[in-house]
């Protein structure tokens, strides 16, 4: 009797595993690596989130030509050791390709996806990352961080209007990713026409920034760019306005989004925030889907670029499933071939080429007006080859 | 038969490390067993098990500075870069192979430790503590600010090692050169602590003074050892960084100095197999940790969440649990399951 019931249980158990088996045969597995409880949590939540969401609705809508997306989110909690585990882990499941976050571990993983020939899209959009001899399989879908910061110097000297040299600093933590874009926007701001005047350390974890202000003041910049976080955006432009200085802030990405008005009350106003991807209920064609999908519950900037993110890597999938590629080269022939996606309004179009892994040579130009971020311009660069991967 | 007790009848008898035909045996087993086990093991841990002979390395390193010459250190992380970098300059950019590029970053790296060694003639426990911490911000700096040989913010990509025209590209190989050098490296270790050089390192860390008298050389031998220590440490971090083919400045902080100083204290101070004991242990954890997480996920999808924000909180904890009913490491207990093993069943 008792010999009977195990023989059935097993039979079931077997049963059951096939099942399994045959189920997850048909998805599409791919990695994604969060922050939801690290340093950088408060952008990488939202950001996690957007790539989920639009997961879902693809999948909710029947998958990639009928395919599911198999895409679990694992927490890596900014532990670089923890991410290079896990990114084992995803290549002994085999999947197709990896939604990734920041700068450390994408650096970390460059090598071992372009051996395993694993297509990974991050959120560390350093220029370097675009360097085809040692990153092919790496992509990202707002332009660089250097792209960015010759966009916002292009938008000042436009909009210059006095005889002399416009007078600029550079603000930014001493890590890899404050230092990245500054040799190539020093260039392209000599180039432009402005006057360097100098160099400023503020570290992401900054509480103040007195005697770096001080000295931004002396030198008489009359603009500055900040590379850092947005509370150390924050401090910047609250030191900044108690000290009354003149000097004109122009902001990176990751340092500026809707929070920064929380952070830094009015000494946010007249700020510019360089971004990559439309503000939450920005009349564009795309806003209407992920309006919907949120239930009309705000997020922030960040959000838009995970969901673009991810929606660029199911175009891709779509177009590898079609030829029956669905692998890592396959993904990454499939993402090549996209040329001039519509992400409908959300952020610029994109392309990808097998040479060039840039998304696209814009930027859009926010100015922080009392309590709102109005958009000034989106400011389109040439397709210099020169600046790939500088 | 085998009697109770010491029962060698010379001095080359003494002096073996592997006394006994069954220990033989054991370590025997032991060296099959880790050259097999890469062989059963997946991807992730494979990756897992060659962080952790690594780590042995640089382990081993800093227990011979601080667990055996008394000198404490906080910059082991950073020594660690310099060997990472050296290797990387010379493998990368100069198109040397692995095999100069290893020992190189051993030597240089050795020099490095030796000039920030300088200090600790003058300086000892806490203020030798915040000269290397010093030491470690000054390197880190050099990292990122170097850009002709570091490749400051960008990193350098390197190479794995490769013999003619094969590459040691997957894990797996690479484990092999790993798992042979560690295995070398814990050998010429533990020789020398049997050595003139190893006792006089340890009379420095128990009593400079009397070590002195005795005509012990203090800044010889406290450079000597800064030397030796970061030679390990060099060699760690070098093939850290081409287990890795990427090297840059955020890999090297001030917490890989602490984590090391945690391996030597858990492992057990002034003990090479203590130190092995303390790379698996602080390696492991993390795992451990989220793979608990994971099981509570699965089943307390509720307090999940607050499991993960929690690991760092429960890995200390489990450091200090461990202070405090565990002080004398690792190494200390496997100590005492020996004795007990050897008695068995007459423990008295």
């Amino acid at each position: 009797m008792r010999k009977g019931t195990i023989r059935i249980a097993a039979v079931v158990a077997c049963a059951l595993f096939l099942a399994a088996g045959v189920a997850t045969a048909a998805d599409i597995k791919v990695g994604h690596l969060a922050d939801l409880t690290g340093p950088t949590s408060s952008v990488g939540n939202p950001y996690a989130k957007g790539i989920q969401d639009y997961k879902n609705y693809i999948n909710g809508k029947g998958g990639i030509n009928g395919k599911k997306i198999d895409m679990l989110m694992f927490d890596y909690a900014y532990d670089k050791n923890k991410a290079i585990n896990q990114y084992k882990k995803y290549v002994e499941e085999k999947v197709v390709a990896v939604q990734g976050w920041g700068s450390g571990d994408t650096e970390a993983l460059t090598g071992f996806v372009a051996q395993d020939k694993i297509p990974y899209i991050s959120a560390s959009y350093s220029a370097h990352l675009m360097d085809m001899s040692k990153a092919p399989y790496n992509f990202f879908i707002a332009a660089d961080y250097t792209t960015q910061l010759r966009a916002g110097l292009k938008y000042i000297k436009d909009n210059w209007k006095e005889k002399r040299k416009p007078k600029v600093a550079f603000i930014y933590p001493n890590v890899p990713y404050g230092i990245a874009p500054i040799k190539g926007g020093k260039e392209y701001a000599k180039e432009l026409g402005f006057e360097i005047v100098g160099d400023e350390e503020v570290g992401l974890k900054a509480i103040e920034a007195n005697s770096q202000m001080l000295s931004l003041k002396s030198k008489g910049a009359d603009f500055a760019w900040i590379g850092g976080t947005t509370p150390s955006t924050a401090v910047i432009l609250k030191d900044a306005k108690k000290l009354g200085l003149k000097t004109k802030f122009f902001v990176n990405l990751w340092g500026n989004d809707e929070d920064l008005f929380k952070m830094a009350g009015d000494a946010a106003d007249g700020a510019l925030g360089l971004q990559a991807a439309a503000l939450y209920g920005e009349n564009v064609p795309g806003m209407k889907l992920i309006k919907e999908i949120t239930k009309n519950q705000y997020q922030n900037t960040h959000y838009v670029r995970g969901w673009v993110s991810m929606m660029v890597l199911c175009e891709a999938l779509k177009i590898a499933d079609k030829k029956g590629q669905l692998n890592g080269p396959g993904v990454k022939a499939a993402l090549e071939s996209i040329k001039n996606f519509d992400t409908g309004g959300l952020t610029s179009r994109i392309t990808f080429d097998p040479k060039d892994h840039r998304p696209n040579m814009s930027a859009k130009i926010y100015e922080y007006q009392k309590g709102k971020l109005v958009l000034k311009k989106t400011i389109e660069l040439p397709r210099k080859m020169e600046w790939l991967g500088l | 038969m085998h009697y109770c007790g010491d029962y060698r009848t010379s001095y080359e008898k003494d002096a073996e490390i592997l006394q006994t035909p069954f220990i033989k045996v054991c370590m025997g087993l032991f060296l099959a067993f880790l050259l097999v086990l890469p062989h059963m093991l997946k991807g992730e841990y494979l990756w897992i098990l060659l962080q952790i002979l690594i780590a042995s390395i640089g382990a081993v390193g800093i227990n011979i500075l601080t667990g055996f010459t008394g000198q404490i250190s906080l910059g082991q992380g950073a020594f660690l870069g310099v060997g990472a970098y050296t290797s990387a300059y010379i493998t990368a950019k100069m198109g040397l192979s692995f095999w100069v590029g290893v020992p190189a970053a051993g030597v240089v790296t050795a020099l490095c430790g030796m000039v920030f060694g300088i200090p600790s003639l003058r300086l000892k426990g806490l203020y030798l503590a915040i000269a290397t911490l010093a030491s470690q911000f000054i390197l880190e700096w050099i990292f990122i600010r170097w850009e002709a040989v570091t490749g400051g913010s960008y990193g350098i990509t390197i190479p794995r090692p490769s013999i003619g025209e094969f590459t040691f590209a997957s894990d797996l190989s690479y484990y092999y050169i790993v798992l042979a050098i560690t295995v070398l490296m814990i050998l010429f270790a533990t020789n020398l602590m049997r050595t003139r050089t190893g006792r006089a390192f340890m009379a420095v860390r128990d009593h400079y003074i009397s070590a002195e008298i005795m005509g012990i050389s203090l800044f010889k031998y406290r450079l000597l050892s800064f030397g030796i220590s970061s030679f390990y440490a060099g060699v760690a971090g070098a093939l850290f960084g081409h287990s890795l083919k990427f090297v840059t400045s955020e890999q090297f902080n001030i917490e890989v100095s602490v984590v090391y100083l945690a391996m030597i204290i858990i492992g057990g101070l002034g003990s090479i197999i203590g130190s092995v004991f303390g790379a698996v242990f602080m390696i492991l954890l993390p795992k451990v940790l989220s793979v608990v997480t994971e099981i509570v996920q699965a089943d307390l999808p509720s307090i999940a969440k607050l499991a993960i924000a929690f690991e760092h909180g429960i890995f200390g904890l489990i450091i200090v649990l461990f202070l405090i009913f565990e002080p004398d490491g690792l190494a200390h207990r496997w100590k005492m399951i020996k004795a007990y093993w050897k008695l068995y069943p007459f423990s008295y």
